[in-house]
């Protein structure tokens, strides 16, 4: 499952950096584009403004397939404040940047996984592919206007494969 | 309408807030920051590869425990003040824009031997010079035996 989860959020990180190269962030000294595995990142008290947030929940197998596939559910979180230079009130204007931008990289919704515990990532077998994303309703805490989309993602359990 | 009159900050204030801060049971506390030249690859953004945080000694600084919360499940929360000093000392070295870049970047402080999380910052200044930085942190359940100073 690991892999699955990997893949995922190196495949979402390729496609932001070439559809939106400006939309980056700063972390561990590290300039790069706005997407994070929340599982990867030390604790923050809020998500990151500005980039999407990975949090991976919920863990379904069916096991009578003749390899197990395995259903996760991916939450993508993300906010913004707006911009400086409107003093933030273009917030719902890039809240719904960040929409299209969240859609755009989910599309196509498949790609081939890759373990990426070796160097270089070894292509592996199957592909892993997700549902379209379920946007909640967007919520306004204080300045910052945050939303999640939640994503299913489908991936076949390769024989050795953790 | 804006207040034009003339005030000059002195350090005065810095002074006095690291001699209080020394007097009062002044203690180190470590900030856990990244390496200078962090690890741009895949497997240092999956959580494959170590980060290999390094230990950013503060001080003098004053650790006390906030009024208990008492509420199942909540972690206790320790307030942690710091000489600002001490902090603009730690900002120069590391070539930051400021303090909050400084606290931002940080994974982590480790106080005698324990973690713990970072959860708000404020600052107490004077004539416009921040005298010290007050940290409210929330005790890490990860029970890791940390090392307090490098």
């Amino acid at each position: 499952m690991q892999n699955a989860k990997d893949t995922f959020y190196i495949t979402l990180r390729n496609r932001l950096a070439t559809l939106n190269p400006a939309r980056t962030m700063t972390l561990r000294g590290i300039t790069r584009p706005g997407i994070l595995a929340e599982d990867a990142e030390a604790p923050m008290p809020q998500p990151l403004l500005d980039a999407f947030t990975l949090r991976w929940t919920r863990l379904d197998t069916d096991t009578q397939l003749p390899s197990i596939l395995a259903q996760m559910v991916c939450e993508i979180h993300y906010a913004t404040a707006g911009t400086q230079t409107n003093s933030g009130l273009n917030r719902g204007r890039v809240l719904e940047e960040m929409d299209d931008e969240l859609i755009q990289i989910l599309c196509p919704s498949s790609t081939i996984k890759f373990n990426y515990t070796q160097t270089p990532a070894v292509q592996m077998s199957t592909m892993l592919f997700w549902s379209q994303a379920l946007f909640s309703p967007a919520t306004a805490v204080r300045e910052r206007m945050e939303r999640v989309a939640t994503v299913n993602v489908f991936a076949f359990q390769e024989p050795g494969e953790q | 309408m804006a207040d034009l009159s003339t005030q000059n900050p002195t350090s005065y204030s810095l002074q006095m807030a690291t001699a209080l801060l020394r007097t009062n049971g002044g203690t180190t506390a470590n900030l856990l920051m990244p390496p200078a030249t962090g690890d741009a690859a895949d497997t240092g953004q999956l959580g494959i590869d170590a980060p290999n945080f390094q230990s950013l000694p503060l001080s003098p600084a004053v650790f006390r425990k906030l009024r208990a919360t008492m509420k199942e499940g909540d972690a206790t929360k320790y307030e942690l003040l710091i000489a600002a000093a001490a902090v603009q000392a730690a900002v120069g070295d590391l070539q930051l824009s400021s303090a909050d870049t400084l606290f931002a970047m940080a994974a982590g402080v480790v106080i005698d031997g324990k973690l713990f999380l970072i959860e708000a910052k404020a600052v107490s200044e004077h004539l416009g010079e921040v005298y010290i930085y007050r940290l409210l942190l929330r005790e890490s359940t990860a029970e890791w035996p940390m090392q307090s100073s490098t």
